[in-house]
């Protein structure tokens, strides 16, 4: 496990989140940098020659349970958050008729 | 290089060749257009990262990703993208207008099915007696607070007349305020954002 690839990954999402037309593709590219910084707090607690956090009488030095505690968290805290994008996104579209971010923004400032 | 190369252990050369993965699928999802086709791309996304996480010894983690971001995420981005296209109307004349001779035949049927082929939207005709049971004074307040786009009523100067009433901020009715101009019984209202504060 290498950090570095897997900052690469989240620096991707950004990508997908600065270039994205449509607003869903934003709720995608979120979903991305979720999963990365997961990956890396995972590979912050993975201490060296640690096992599973399972312990018995064999085991005396298990990597950090921490990191793992609160992850678990982080990923039914984003489902919930994609959830509720992705209803936003359907108002917007039931109120400006489209889901493109330049439309959007456009009508905003029409003021019809 | 191949010394790197030999002094991994099994493992970690699993966890590298993953990690590259991860990074093309990541890579995909942005590059893609076709929403359809990033809802699978997501859900190999999430396989891939839960393997990764039961190499960085955290199974309990593998488990909920495998659960939720495998399975839950892309059932809801499916429901949202098959809604997300909808064109709402409220048919609250009830008579030849939409449903002629038993068939969709109607002349305002025509015309909105041209319209949502046209702009690639999905059409959705309701008469739900539950919104129309008030006033027309009431229409405004129904477009603003449930997701209806289109409004049908008759005409109350005209016979034979049939007013549509839709948002003004709404890209879509400016489009269908050109296409209903050749009609001479059909007027479309517009009505404005309101703003709390007035």
């Amino acid at each position: 496990m290498n950090p570095i690839l897997t900052f690469i990954v989240i620096l991707i999402g950004f990508y997908g989140l600065a270039t994205s037309n449509n607003i869903i593709k934003s709720v995608f590219s979120v979903t991305i940098i979720e999963s990365g910084v997961i990956l890396l707090f995972l590979n912050l607690g993975n201490l060296e020659g640690g096992a599973i956090p399972i312990l018995n009488d064999q085991v005396s030095y298990i990597v950090d349970p921490l990191p793992q505690a609160l992850m678990i968290t982080t990923i039914v805290i984003g489902s919930t958050v994609t959830a509720l994008a992705l209803m936003l996104c359907i108002k917007i579209f039931h109120h400006y008729g489209t889901v493109e971010w330049k439309e959007v923004l456009g009508r905003k400032d029409v003021k019809s | 290089m191949v010394d790197f190369f030999q002094s991994l252990t099994l493992i970690e050369m699993t966890a590298y060749a993953l990690q590259a993965l991860l990074i093309m699928i990541a890579f995909a999802i942005v590059i893609h257009k076709n929403n359809g086709t990033i809802v699978i791309l997501i859900a190999s996304f999430s396989l891939v990262t839960a393997s990764l996480y039961v190499i960085n010894n955290a199974p309990d983690v593998a488990i909920a990703e495998v659960a939720i971001g495998s399975a839950i995420i892309p059932l809801i981005y499916v429901i949202s993208i098959s809604r997300q296209r909808e064109f709402i109307v409220l048919d609250k004349a009830m008579d030849d207008f939409i449903i002629h001779d038993n068939t969709f035949t109607g002349v305002g049927y025509i015309l909105l099915k041209r319209f949502s082929d046209f702009y690639h939207l999905e059409l959705n005709i309701t008469n739900d007696p539950m919104y129309y049971k008030d006033t027309v004074s009431r229409d405004q307040v129904l477009t603003e607070q449930t997701n209806v786009d289109l409004i049908i009523t008759k005409d109350p100067q005209k016979e034979d007349g049939y007013v549509l009433k839709g948002k003004a901020s709404n890209i879509l009715m400016s489009k269908l305020e050109e296409m209903v101009k050749d009609y001479d019984n059909i007027r479309l209202i517009k009505f404005k954002d309101r703003d709390l504060g007035e």
